[in-house]
């Protein structure tokens, strides 16, 4: 079901606003909402909140045979589905156009990108990988979920540690937890996503990390997934206002010091959660 | 005026220019816009492809192939899609489907009958779906689509023939769009680009003793048609087909000299749908003129 | 990733003997298919797609109707003999639905919807041969074919797709290029030189991406001239197809024609 949209008021106020570089919840326009991680007892839970937007992500890890025509490579599978629970927008079973967007963008950002070394998942060749399962759950949706689930993916991948396994010979020993510290999981990069959302008068300002109103009123979106190092992963820009190329540029510029300081952030916090906890190796 | 069109003006034919959507036409401070084009920093701005054409002050670029564009008075021919209260939707080769009200329609028992609610309860004995009509473009709703009317003895049910389609904008606009060729064929040139072939039915046939047949316009029979007849109209739709994708336009004087071309070269129904033969035809029509 | 083949070798020349900036034949059919409004088949090396609009017309679901503007509604399907090795995609496939909404929202604010209230616009887009570029080749093909269907469209937009090998840029990449390098697609609108749509999928440093970004604003205006010049040939050949009869068919039919 679509609710209904904003009404003509409610829009010129908003517009107006923005115009002058306002926004409704008194953010600079190119402000991200500041996320809020919460780790979870078990490693690889994350649950990730930017402002009312929250999403949860696990990570598993399960051995299973490769694919014939990748023996090397381990797996990982993204599942996302949007439920109801987010918003009454959301339908089981019949994906939304946004959805599909999500859904595509999550497999694009942390799974094309090669973030994770996926050779290293590895036990056995042709035998035994690692299939590594993320599964994203969105709470509540309030405005730029793609955003929030990316960075909750990526962050829940950093944070889970899988067994470690001993191979000897044809034989596969797995250490539990208590036995033998887990192993993180070999990361090449970390990307992060932002979204910026256009607004159809040209004068007025992209807004970085768009409010579920912000992004209804919004002439298009444009993201861009990237890591702290100025390497883009993913650009994504379906449609929508056109834009002049330097102002594609310089949103892309203004992502590039954007990712470094929730770069930075990420790395904090993990390093914050990991210290309180204790991985016993006896 | 000064429309200014850069470059590969090869393709111009007989003066008329040729534009393409997006393609700045002239200022607007000095004409106005209309159909097809669109006003952008100062500039008048084409937004179909197709001839640019002047009236005045007054710049419209006309698209070779769009949809129907309907006018009230305009003459058409529709299918009905659907039967809503005291409605019928018509398809009509334009952007939305065509209303005909029930108020619109004559009824068996007289032109002045009032409409009860015993009619609405059996509109369907009427029209049905997919019954063909012909009817009149009688006004336009708030929304743009457009209400058709059936109120005269030579709209209403079509029989006895078949349907061609072919682009509206081939269709000319006539003195009369009931056209009757000798062979034996009644043709109703739509303007949406729907055009019914049907065999001849006597004028006095046609509006019966009392002025109005009320069981023979609702009638769902066709009427029994001779072989020869039957010819004909195969005949005159596949040189309809013929033209159409040729792109040339149909007119009762083009039509008629098709046909007796056709007659003098004695080819056979089918044999038009070939594509020499259907080149030869063409270059046969322009010939004569 | 590295290949088995030379992306670009040292003469400057790439796996089927382009230089780099060298785009492959354009060829563009815009005859009619079937009972379409409009169509076209635009032809990319070996990249052909086929587009047919059906509308703006009465739309099948009442749902779908919007009081103020024509809806869009666009279905893609791949031919499973398109690629080489023969592949059946459902139509439910992920990859088809986002280009599906990928077209669909590159062309909303371009056609002019306000104009045809309660209609609804079917573009329905048939991939026939893929070779890279599929993106590109689809916002073509539908352009053109939105143009023959005589719908009002507020500017042309041509795509082109660019990538990087190390450090030099190309255009216009086939599907053996595609699988190597970063490519990035780009629509744009050659009369204001503004950008509609961007996508790349694969790691790239930005400053690169910068480089072959402006490349490919540049590449797109060259299909414009391509495809600008097909859509006038082909109105062209229809209006001097009509005046050829009217011409020569006695006055009666001039004057009517003036008319009209």
């Amino acid at each position: 079901m679509r609710p209904p949209s904003p009404s003509i008021p409610e829009k010129e106020f908003v517009y107006e606003a923005l115009k002058q570089s306002l926004r409704l919840d008194g953010r600079q326009p190119l402000e991200l909402r500041s996320p809020r991680l919460t780790y979870g007892s078990e490693l690889g839970y994350v649950e990730c909140a930017l402002g009312k937007t929250r999403v949860i992500a696990n990570v598993d890890a399960k051995m299973v045979k490769p694919l014939p025509e990748r023996p090397f490579e381990g797996l990982l599978t993204i599942h996302s589905e949007i439920s109801p629970m987010a918003s009454s927008e959301y339908e089981l079973g019949r994906p939304s156009e946004e959805e599909i967007t999500i859904t595509r963008m999550l497999d694009k950002v942390l799974r094309r990108s090669d973030a994770i070394d996926k050779e290293s998942l590895c036990i056995l060749a042709g035998q035994r990988v690692w299939h590594l399962r993320l599964t994203l759950h969105f709470l509540s949706d309030a405005g730029n979920m793609l955003d929030c689930a990316c960075l909750a993916g990526i962050v829940a991948l950093k944070h889970f540690r899988r067994p470690e396994v001993e191979v000897i010979g044809d034989e596969v020993t797995v250490h539990s937890p208590s036995e033998r510290a887990p192993v993180p999981l070999a990361i090449h990069h970390t990307p992060f996503c932002l979204t910026f959302a256009f607004f159809p008068d040209e004068t007025t300002q992209p807004v970085l990390d768009p409010t579920l109103l912000e992004q209804r009123l919004s002439a298009g979106l444009m993201s861009v997934a990237l890591n702290a190092q100025r390497e883009l992963c993913v650009v994504q820009k379906m449609g929508g206002v056109p834009l002049v190329a330097d102002g594609v540029l310089s949103v892309i510029n203004i992502a590039v010091t954007k990712v470094k300081e929730l770069d930075a952030l990420v790395e904090d916090s993990l390093r914050e959660d990991w210290k309180g906890r204790h991985v016993e190796v006896r | 005026m000064d429309i200014d069109l850069d470059g590969d003006e090869d393709f111009d034919s007989g003066g008329s220019k040729l534009t393409c959507p997006g393609e700045p036409l002239t200022s607007a401070q000095d004409y106005m816009r209309g159909h097809g084009t669109y006003v952008e920093n100062e500039e008048v701005i084409a937004s179909v492809a197709g001839t640019i054409e002047r009236v005045n002050k007054l710049v419209t670029v006309r698209a070779v192939r769009t949809r129907y564009n309907a006018e009230v008075g305009d003459l058409v021919v529709g299918r009905i899609t659907e039967v809503q209260p005291r409605r019928w939707k018509v398809d009509a080769n334009s952007r939305q489907d065509a209303v005909l009200m029930l108020s619109s329609v004559n009824l068996p028992g007289g032109v002045q009958r009032r409409k009860l609610e015993s009619d609405e309860l059996q509109m369907r004995t009427f029209f049905e779906e997919g019954d063909l009509l012909v009817a009149e473009v009688q006004a336009f709703f708030g929304d743009g689509s457009m209400s058709l009317h059936t109120r005269s003895l030579r709209y209403g049910k079509l029989r006895n023939g078949q349907l061609v389609v072919v682009p509206p904008i081939l269709v000319c606009r006539l003195k009369s769009h009931f056209i009757t060729l000798p062979c034996g064929v009644d043709l109703i040139l739509g303007l949406n680009g729907y055009i019914w072939v049907s065999k001849h039915v006597k004028q006095s046939d046609r509006e019966g003793e009392e002025g109005f047949d009320a069981e023979a316009v609702y009638s769902n029979q066709n009427d029994a048609i001779d072989d020869f007849t039957r010819i004909a109209i195969s005949h005159v739709t596949n040189i309809i087909r013929a033209l159409a994708t040729r792109f040339i336009p149909l007119s009762d004087t083009i039509l008629l000299k098709a046909y007796e071309w056709i007659v003098e070269q004695g080819s056979d129904v089918k044999d038009l749908l070939q594509e020499d033969i259907g080149d030869a035809l063409v270059a046969g029509i322009t010939a004569i003129g | 990733m590295s290949s088995r083949i030379e992306i670009l070798n040292e003469g400057g020349f790439r796996s089927d003997g382009r230089r780099q900036y060298e785009l492959r034949d354009i060829t563009i059919d815009m005859s009619q298919q079937g009972t379409a409004d409009g169509s076209a088949i635009i032809t990319h090396g070996l990249t052909q797609v086929l587009v047919s609009v059906f509308g703006p017309r009465e739309a099948k679901m009442r749902s779908q109707t919007l009081y103020d503007r024509a809806n869009i509604n666009v279905e893609v399907s791949i031919a499973s003999f398109s690629t080489g090795e023969r592949r059946k995609r459902s139509r439910g496939d992920k990859r088809i639905l986002e280009m599906a909404a990928t077209i669909k929202s590159t062309f909303e604010p371009v056609v002019q919807t306000n104009l045809y209230p309660r209609s609804q616009i079917d573009i329905f887009v048939q991939v026939l041969q893929q070779d890279g570029g599929l993106l590109q080749a689809c916002i073509n093909a539908t352009m053109l074919a939105l143009a023959s269907a005589g719908i009002s469209l507020l500017d042309f937009v041509s795509a082109v797709t660019g990538g990087v090998h190390s450090t030099s840029p190309m255009l216009d990449l086939t599907a053996l290029e595609e699988n190597d390098i970063p490519h990035v697609t780009v629509a744009v609108m050659p009369r204001t030189g503004k950008v509609t749509l961007i996508t790349m999928e694969t790691r790239l440093h930005v400053d690169r991406f910068e480089e072959i970004f402006k490349l490919a604003c540049e590449a797109g205006k060259v299909i414009h001239g391509e495809m600008r010049a097909a859509i006038r040939l082909r109105t062209g050949m229809l209006i001097s197809a009509m005046q050829s009869v009217s011409q020569n068919a006695g006055e009666k039919e001039d004057e009517q024609m003036y008319e009209y």
